[in-house]
């Protein structure tokens, strides 16, 4: 109970009803509880390797109605560019939307597609102006980006307080934890992309350990100059299907190992992290 | 006092009598205040660098079209590298002749219509058919020439419809559009729809003829362009865009920097005088 | 249009003109601008050695053709432009030339009703050596490997294309412009003066001059 001390002291002292209003102690409790909408979500990864970026995502089914396949959640914001995101879904829509305007905006003066890290500039700009003012909530999500331009392949995570920061692999979402511990695990100079395609079918089948009682679809999408030309696409059902069975051959190894490590784990997946 | 707001501020002619034009020289302000006083703002344009005709005819499984690659300013060939032919989508091709820089300003609306439609589209809708391009681009073409400000191009645009049938259509700069087996503009309009319609006398006819037919019909087409227009090039691009029967799928073919053959020209020699029959 | 109003046609029919012969070439370590030195009103030499040559960022330069006032501004405009743009670049890095000529590119197209604007962008840059674009009056943009514009250019379309050859050195690429430059000057009456050029490498840049009775010398064989 000690660590949620923070909490109980200044919830209704009223510092944290109002986003354009800091705490005694300098906080804007608006967007730490914006933090927690994502902590809510569906995981979200993204891997950088030599030769481009995958993007992944652990989309939770709510419905047996809801047509497999469809309702993608991964997005295209330019022909090499794409985002994820966890937390708030239509948050999350309008971010991209805006990610779309600034990316057209910036081409219809310089006549090329945006870099990446120059949309990033933008992109975190706006979402900070959502911190600033008592009218508007900060955004419910953490976006990662990833593209290819000129400078090769970027990968980045934007917070709903506006910061951004670049990855090798990054992650969020309810399974956040288990995620980055994989990822840290991860040689990112000598990954090819297809192999960072099965680590991500992989990394989201852990990461789903945080969300077990609910049906996911795995989604997974790819930039890579060798293979798409530097387009961002979905990967083919041929290569999801077999990173899928790597995922799931890789668990069935997981599950005779883990009865050791299984006490660490846990405590991991609750931890809370507000920054 | 006038209430208008345009002559808010301004000496009343009551008081000062009817305002001198003469004053500055400004002669033709008077003219214009008579001329086009009812309208809110005129955009005078003109092209300056310019791409001749675009052909293209349709035949039994597919559509072919042309266009060479020459930027003419006035009588100077400006320029000999213009890709005059716009890939949209994955089936469709616009020809465009007329004004370059417009062609470029086009360009750039269609690959972000290309963007809107397909790149955006990751649920695997419909994607962009000739049909949608050619309705989006003459609503442009017509919105443009409303506000006075067209954009100065005739376009073609060539590709198939939703039932797989070859689809031709034309728009222009005053947002005129029509639908035809055999397009051309331009100067083509004049020199090379006789020869395309010899082969499909009526837009029905199309079923009749083959790819080689209406290819050699093209190949004669920018000859005869080439021997008489004058501001036409010798090297042209050329699409063909073809469904193929038997595996029902759409082929695309785009074919650069194609030259003029078959030119005439020995006979010259045995030319002399005036071309009558006195010496 | 209404008494209080000024007559425009007027006014552009008093202005200051580059008429004039300007080029740029790309050789094989970058780039090299060239212009006259001849700014008219009518046919009064309003200003005789006039620099044409305006820099754009540190190794991006334009040629400017057409009214002074109107390719002045448009200059201004896309120097602002790229300032903006390079300090959101990463530290050390530079906006290509492509970048500069697509700025020029939009203001000219979009503004080309206003404008009499013959422009010709070209620079140096890490991604892609040395590059030139010409965005001629309608606001078409047109990558080239060299280009030559403004009214003298007409008389050497011919020797130009002739005597054009991919990846000169820098001392042949001097010559070739120096001589094109001369005979335009020769010929056309609006353009004259001396012959200012800019050399764009990865060294950085450097000025050259050559003053009439250097550059003439070429040219005068015909009629002494």
């Amino acid at each position: 109970m000690k660590s949620t001390n923070i909490y109980l002291t200044s919830i209704g002292t009223g510092y944290d009803l109002s986003n354009s209003v800091f705490s005694p102690d300098g906080r804007n409790f608006q967007v730490e509880y914006a933090m927690k909408a994502v902590e809510n979500g569906g995981t979200s990864i993204g891997i950088k390797c030599k030769d481009g970026i995958v993007l992944a995502c652990e989309k939770i089914i709510n419905s047996k109605l809801l047509v497999p396949g469809k309702n993608k959640r991964i997005q295209t914001v330019d022909r090499h560019l794409g985002v994820v995101y966890s937390g708030l879904l239509p948050d999350g829509r309008h971010f991209v939307n805006r990610c779309r305007e600034e990316s057209q905006s910036f081409k219809s003066i310089f006549k090329i597609p945006i870099p990446v890290p120059n949309l990033l500039d933008r992109i975190g700009l706006y979402v900070q102006n959502y911190t600033c003012y008592n009218s508007v909530r900060p955004f419910g999500i953490v976006g990662i980006i990833g593209g290819i331009d000129d400078n090769g392949s970027h990968l980045y995570m934007v917070e709903p307080s506006g910061s951004f920061w670049g990855y090798s692999g990054a992650a969020t979402g309810k399974g956040r934890q288990i995620a980055k511990s994989e990822l840290e695990k991860l040689k990112f100079d000598d990954l090819n992309i297809k192999d960072a395609i099965k680590q991500a079918a992989r990394i989201i089948s852990l990461a789903h350990e945080d969300n077990k009682d609910k049906d996911y679809e795995l989604e997974i999408s790819w930039c890579s100059k060798e293979f798409t030309n530097g387009k961002h696409e979905f990967i083919p059902i041929e290569l999801l299907e077999e990173a899928k069975k790597f995922a799931e051959e890789d668990e069935g190894d997981e599950d005779e190992d883990e009865e050791e490590g299984e006490g660490e784990g846990e405590g991991e997946g609750e931890d809370t992290e507000m920054n | 006092m006038n209430h208008d707001p345009y002559y808010w501020g301004r000496p009343s002619d009551e008081v000062y009598g009817q305002y001198n034009y003469n004053i500055a020289n400004a002669k033709n302000v008077e003219q214009h205040n008579q001329n086009n006083s009812n309208f809110p703002k005129m955009n005078t344009q003109q092209p300056i660098i310019t791409g001749t005709s675009v052909i293209s005819s349709k035949f039994k499984n597919g559509i072919i079209i042309a266009a060479d690659n020459v930027g003419s300013y006035g009588s100077l060939m400006r320029f000999n590298n213009i890709e005059r032919l716009i890939k949209v989508g994955s089936q469709t091709i616009v020809g465009i002749s007329g004004d370059i820089s417009d062609l470029q300003y086009i360009q750039r609306i269609l690959d972000e219509l290309e963007i809107q439609q397909e790149v955006y589209d990751n649920d695997g809708g419909d994607f962009l058919i000739a049909p949608n391009v050619h309705e989006y681009l003459s609503r442009v073409m017509y919105n443009r020439r409303s506000n006075m400000n067209p954009l100065w191009n005739s376009i073609i645009v060539a590709g198939f419809d939703s039932e797989k049938k070859p689809f031709l259509r034309y728009v222009d700069l005053l947002g005129v559009t029509y639908h035809a087996s055999t397009i051309a503009t331009g100067f083509g309009s004049h020199l090379a729809i006789p020869l395309l319609r010899n082969l499909i006398p009526e837009n029905k006819d199309y079923i009749n003829v083959n790819e080689e037919q209406a290819k050699k019909v093209i190949e004669d087409s920018m000859r005869v362009l080439f021997y008489r227009d004058a501001r036409s090039g010798e090297v042209y691009s050329y699409a063909v865009i073809r469904l193929n029967e038997e595996t029902g799928k759409i082929e695309f073919e785009f074919n650069k920097k194609t030259k003029v053959e078959d030119q005439k020209w020995r006979f010259a020699k045995d030319i002399r005088g005036y071309g009558s029959t006195q010496h | 249009m209404n008494g209080i109003n000024v007559d425009i046609n007027h006014l552009k029919k008093g202005e200051v003109n580059l008429g004039t012969s300007i080029m740029a070439v790309n050789f094989k370590d970058g780039v090299i601008l060239g212009a006259d030195s001849r700014t008219t009103t009518g046919s009064y030499i309003a200003n005789r050695v006039t620099d044409k040559l305006t820099q754009i960022h540190d190794t991006i330069y334009c040629c400017r053709s057409g009214s002074a006032a109107d390719t002045q501004a448009v200059a201004d405009m896309v120097k602002y432009y790229l300032q903006i743009y390079s300090a959101q670049l990463p530290p050390g890095e530079k906006p290509t030339t492509n970048i500069a000529a697509n700025v020029f590119q939009e203001i000219c197209y979009n503004n080309k009703d206003n404008l009499t604007a013959g422009i010709i962008c070209a620079g140096y840059d890490e991604k892609n050596g040395g590059s030139v674009y010409s965005i001629p009056l309608g606001g078409s943009i047109h990558q080239q490997e060299y280009a030559i514009a403004g009214s003298g250019s007409t008389f050497i379309y011919g020797w130009c294309n002739e005597n054009y050859k991919p990846n000169m050195e820098q001392e042949q690429c001097i010559e070739f412009i120096k001589t094109a430059l001369a005979e335009a000057i020769k010929w056309d009456g609006s353009s004259g003066g001396v012959i200012r050029m800019v050399i764009l490498t990865k060294k950085g840049v450097e000025r050259l001059i050559f003053y009439p009775d250097e550059y003439g010398v070429l040219t005068r064989k015909d009629d002494l």
